[in-house]
């Protein structure tokens, strides 16, 4: 099939198109019903995988490939620019893999409805993969707003007991803090056009656009806070336990497995791409932000009771590596940022997958109700042991090479700094700069110490010890079903952690690109810092450099730029 | 050109209504009617399309100054027709099901309608005036429609004594414009309050004279501001709006709140732009964008967290409108500004089509969700509609996101727009506040969808069930098309708005340029 001209608009309304129809099924025939949703499902993965096609170590992997850039409103400048990069290249697979996992899985525990929870699901599904290849950022905030109405249905319509409070919570959050990341949208292009004569939406135009250092401050919040609630960030996180523990499991592992990747997505290449200059100023605090959200998420998950809670807090602990990586800014930490997306996308999914399981037998998710499960279900709990080493992290496993690479990231970092001891003022401001990366990186090492322990924590009260409960006497083991959702994802879990540089290989030639163009676009305004008035940067300062050299095995001292050496070393061993 | 054929978007409904009073006045059961009505209305859009299509000329001395037939205003005589007609359908189910089918109500809508147009067309304040009234008198009566119930006649009271109130206003206003300027129409009054302070520099009587006039030129702009803010609804003068909206049976409702609104919306810019557009004019025409700001902002703040608080759909939207009123009002302010106006006047125009068609289809599909008896009017009522009613909780949920402002729906693309129009006018708190009250305005409208979809009826509680209605149906599958038409391909549509007042902004004097720099 020879649809790679078009490849993205098929991603992006093949699963809308279907979802639509799917409300026209009937729904006397569930059996159809089902495989028409997991089949759309998966024709969508099968198309997706097209995208790995050709995307190794080239030139090719520093730009946006299957690139579609037609007008859409052109008297707005608003066009339907597509693109897909080794930063959402990975994000884009791992929706459309999930997305069919989802849906299957949670046949067993939605009954009802079905039909309008297939529509909803794909309806989602389109959504996601809009944000995460929209160049245009009309286009992309459209995406951004779009999913919120489907995942409010299904966490409202399908949820748990206390769903509607979730459902609307999970709303307003997220959409009060978009509508000022829309005017600051709006504020960007005007001033693009004060400057050029025409509107433009476009990210790779609106990119040249420096500001006075307190406008560029302010726009960045406006987008930091919209990205911050989606990821979600300590302190605005609190939306994310109570949705998580009110959605069906289908939704929790779309929300945790997903969405809230589209939090640091965002942050990577808007927040950072668009405001170097804001980003750096502000990239300490984020990283300690993170690294509270790493412990405090850690230590709340300890706490918890109810499964899903804890789940969701240990989200918000790993979501913190991600954001800990992302502003370490070097190659080492964003690529590890990015593969950790992936890697909490498939260990988080199936963690929920997991917990629905047991949900639908036994109806609590209270720990305190469980004990010796590993005897009456022997399967179960093997599988649940493996999710659970993925997810703390284990060597072999896929959770290890996230983790660590972000630690090394921000253990190098030489553009986390503490500036102190200032003198002077305007141009002439010296200061002592202490890098502080290492401090972060004990922080976060911290974190996945007591990751281990609240993981570990409850597998032991799960799974070992006296089983006191009789009702979980004769539970039945991994059905069918459960064994045809869960082994994809056991699967990818080993597959990522034993073969880490077969992902890694399609993300760093984007990374080395999208820190270079960071950090030059970072001098270029940092040398027009006194302006007062918004102004354009060269087209210079904003394009890749010309030539990527891939890491050569064998030559770990290949040309690299200076900020990201040590960082780059470290990849080229782990790669060996 | 034809005079007639000039006209034909305000006859057809004027000369309408009077076929529609013979056939009412002749025909021996009540009923029946609707549907010529909106044919009728239908017909008067196309009628404008049509005119547009072929070009309006340039010299239109025919009509003496008193009414502008340009591209501004078919662009509204279309909006008003199409939602005119929307309603008439909407009014031939809802009237018939609640045993309220006296064929008067058909000749009213026409005759509102007509005035809506004129209204709009209006380039004279005497026009105005007539527009107004015209417009309003039909609605006083759709208003106090359900006869026996006291509610309506409460609220028709209450709409037409502080309609009549703001039309006095309106009339002290256009007086005392013509006292100091000797002129009723509004490029007459334009040239003389612009007669350039230069002129009279020298001369101490004449400067005298002059800060006299530019005096009573701010009071006359003040009043025709407060009378035109009572008709759009537009806090501190919106007290009427939701009882008279909650009063009425709710086909007037959907009328009310968007074709009088957008009619008020077409001559409040078009007079505000005409005669006070102008910053270096007496009266300084700087002053009122700046006041219309604080109004906008309360008229948006007020009417979105009073909204928060209602427990009846019907006065929720009610509130809503006066919301929505406040981002109107963003677009007109920014209208004035020079270089940026022109997008700021079509984003107004295309808020007003696209307010049109999303109200009257949360309206229509509220309508749709009552029978005879139990009308459906609280959040309550409609407790698992949706669940129950797929199709129908559907449209309400596609209006209802078209009201918040959600893509792909047009409402979230009229609000895109008009908080772009502001930024580019340099109102960056504005738009802050705008979206802020957005981002409010989610949790009610959301609210009827928690009921829709996530609510079991009480125990014992009526539970709603739609009614059976082509008329219905037909309405709310028209609003549907629009709003996601033209959400999902606006650019036709902006053009349509921007090619509307293109003409407007090219054809103003030539002073707007000398003292445009000067604005706020």
């Amino acid at each position: 099939m020879n649809s790679a001209r078009h490849l993205l608009s098929v991603l992006i309304w093949f699963p809308a198109l279907a979802g639509i129809l799917a409300l026209f099924l009937p729904r006397q025939a569930p059996k159809l019903l089902r495989a028409y949703g997991v089949g759309a499902g998966l024709f969508l993965f099968g198309q997706s995988l097209q995208l790995l096609i050709g995307a190794t170590h080239s030139v090719e992997g520093r730009q946006f490939r299957f690139v579609e850039n037609v007008a859409w409103i052109p008297s707005l400048g608003i066009r339907y620019h597509l693109g897909v990069d080794g930063i959402s290249l990975w994000l884009i697979v791992l929706t459309t893999f999930l997305t069919p996992l989802t849906m299957y899985v949670s046949f067993g525990a939605i009954r009802n409805r079905q039909k309008e929870y297939i529509a909803a699901l794909l309806l989602l599904e389109s959504a996601m993969i809009g944000a995460f290849v929209s160049l245009d950022l009309f286009l992309f905030y459209v995406f951004w707003e779009l999913m919120l109405v489907p995942m409010f249905l299904i966490i409202g319509v399908f949820g748990g007991q206390n769903r509607v409070y979730a459902a609307v919570k999970f709303f307003l959050y997220t959409f009060a803090g978009s509508v000022f990341m829309l005017v600051a949208i709006l504020y960007m292009v005007a001033k693009y056009k004060a400057l050029t004569g025409s509107y433009s939406f476009d990210y790779q135009d609106l990119m040249r656009l420096g500001f006075p250092v307190s406008t560029e401050r302010l726009l960045f919040a406006a987008f930091a806070l919209a990205f911050a609630i989606k990821v979600p960030m300590w302190p605005v996180h609190t939306w994310l336990p109570d949705a998580h523990t009110e959605a069906p499991t289908g939704g929790s592992m779309i929300l945790a497995a997903i969405m809230l990747k589209l939090g640091t997505y965002g942050f990577l290449r808007f927040g950072m791409g668009l405001f170097p200059l804001a980003s750096h100023w502000i990239g300490p605090t984020i990283a300690l932000l993170s690294c509270l959200g790493i412990i405090f998420g850690a230590l709340a998950a300890w706490r918890q009771y109810d499964f899903k809670k804890l789940i969701a807090y240990s989200s918000v602990s790993h979501l913190g590596f991600v954001m800990l990586g992302l502003v370490s800014r070097t190659e080492a930490g964003v690529s590890g940022a990015i593969l950790q997306m992936v890697n909490h996308g498939i260990s988080t999914g199936a963690l929920f997958l997991l917990v629905g399981v047991i949900y639908d037998r036994r109806h609590t998710r209270d720990v305190a109700e469980f004990g010796g499960l590993a005897k009456v279900m022997p399967w179960y709990a093997t599988i649940f042991v493996i999710v659970t080493m993925s997810s703390i992290g284990l060597p072999g496993t896929n959770g290890f090479i996230g983790e660590f690479l972000v630690i090394t990231g921000s253990f190098t970092s030489d553009l986390l700094n503490w500036s102190h001891h200032c003198s002077g003022v305007g141009a002439d401001r010296q200061c002592v700069n202490s890098q502080i990366g290492p401090l972060f990186a004990l922080l976060a090492v911290s974190g996945v110490i007591l990751g281990a322990v609240y993981m570990l924590d409850v597998v032991q009260k799960v799974f070992f010890g006296p089983s006191t409960n009789p009702r979980n006497a004769h539970l039945q083991d991994l059905n069918k079903r459960e064994w045809r959702a869960v082994g994809p994802l056991v699967a990818m879990i080993f597959a990522m952690g034993l073969f880490p540089m077969y992902f890694r290989d399609r993300v760093d030639p984007t990374v080395r690109a999208f820190l270079s163009v960071y950090n030059s676009k970072r001098e270029a305004l940092g040398m027009r810092r006194g302006e007062e008035v918004p102004y354009l940067l060269d087209a210079a300062a904003i394009q890749p450099p010309a030539h990527d050299t891939p890491p050569t095995v064998g030559h770990p001292t290949a040309l690299r730029t200076p900020t990201t050496t040590r960082g780059a070393n470290t990849l080229v061993a782990l790669g060996d | 050109m034809n005079l007639v054929l000039l006209l034909s978007p305000i006859l057809i409904p004027t000369v309408g209504a009077l076929v529609l009073m013979m056939l009412d006045a002749f025909q021996k059961e009540d009923g029946g009617l609707a549907m010529p009505t909106a044919l009728l209305h239908f017909t008067a859009a196309a009628m404008a399309l049509a005119l547009w299509q072929r070009g309006v000329p340039a010299d239109t001395s025919a009509l003496h100054g008193f009414l502008a037939i340009d591209k501004t205003s078919l662009f509204l005589d279309a909006t008003i027709a199409l939602g005119g007609g929307i309603a008439s359908l909407l009014a031939g189910g809802y009237l018939a099901e609640h045993k309220l089918d006296r064929g008067e109500y058909y000749p009213l809508i026409a005759f509102s309608t007509a005035g809506a147009m004129l209204l709009v067309s209006a380039s004279d304040m005497l026009m105005l005036f007539l527009g107004l009234e015209t417009m309003s008198l039909g609605v006083y009566a759709m208003t106090g429609f359900r006869r026996g119930s006291p509610r309506s006649a409460e609220a028709s009271l209450k709409y037409f004594l502080l309609g009549s109130f703001a039309a006095a206003l309106m009339l002290f206003g256009s007086a005392l414009l013509y006292a100091i300027t000797g002129h009723t129409d509004y490029a007459g009054i334009a040239e003389v309050l612009h007669a350039a302070p230069a002129v009279v520099a020298n001369d101490a009587a004449m400067a005298l004279q002059f800060e006299t006039r530019a005096k009573i030129s701010i009071l006359a702009m003040l009043l025709i501001v407060i009378a035109m803010a009572f008709k759009v609804g537009a806090v501190p003068f919106h007290m009427w709006t939701p009882d008279a909206y909650e009063g009425a049976p709710t086909s007037t409702m959907a009328y009310m709140s968007s074709v009088v609104k957008a009619a008020a919306f077409g001559a409040f810019a078009r007079v505000m732009l005409a005669v006070y557009g102008d910053a270096a004019s007496a009266g300084s025409a700087a002053g009122w964008p700046a006041m219309l700001a604080w109004v906008a902002v309360a008229t948006m703040t007020v009417g979105n967290l009073v909204a928060l608080t209602q427990t009846s759909v019907k006065r929720m939207l009610a509130y809503s409108s006066i919301a929505h009123a406040g981002y109107v009002l963003l677009g007109v302010i920014a209208a004035p500004r020079e270089g940026t106006g022109t997008t700021a006047y079509a984003s107004v125009l295309f808020y007003l089509l696209a307010y049109t068609v999303s109200n009257m289809g949360a309206v229509g599909a509220l309508i749709l969700a009552g029978r005879r008896g139990a009308e459906s009017v609280s959040y309550d009522d409609l407790a698992g509609y949706a669940r129950r009613h797929p199709a129908a909780g559907f449209a309400m949920t596609l209006f209802l996101l078209s009201l918040t402002g959600v893509p792909p729906t047009v409402g979230f693309f009229a609000k895109f727009y008009v908080i772009r129009a502001t930024l580019d006018a340099g109102y960056t708190a504005l738009a802050l506040i705008a979206v802020v009250n957005s981002a409010v305005s989610a949790y009610y409208y959301l609210g009827v969808l928690v009921k829709m979809y996530m609510r079991d009826p009480a125990p014992g509680a009526a539970i709603a069930t739609p009614m059976r209605s082509g008329y219905v149906t037909v309405a709310i599958l028209t609003a549907a098309v629009f709003v996601v038409w033209m959400g999902v391909m606006p650019e036709r549509w902006l053009d349509l708005a921007r090619e509307a007042v293109s003409a407007a902004t090219a054809a103003a004097p030539a002073a707007a340029t000398a003292g445009g720099t000067t604005a706020p």
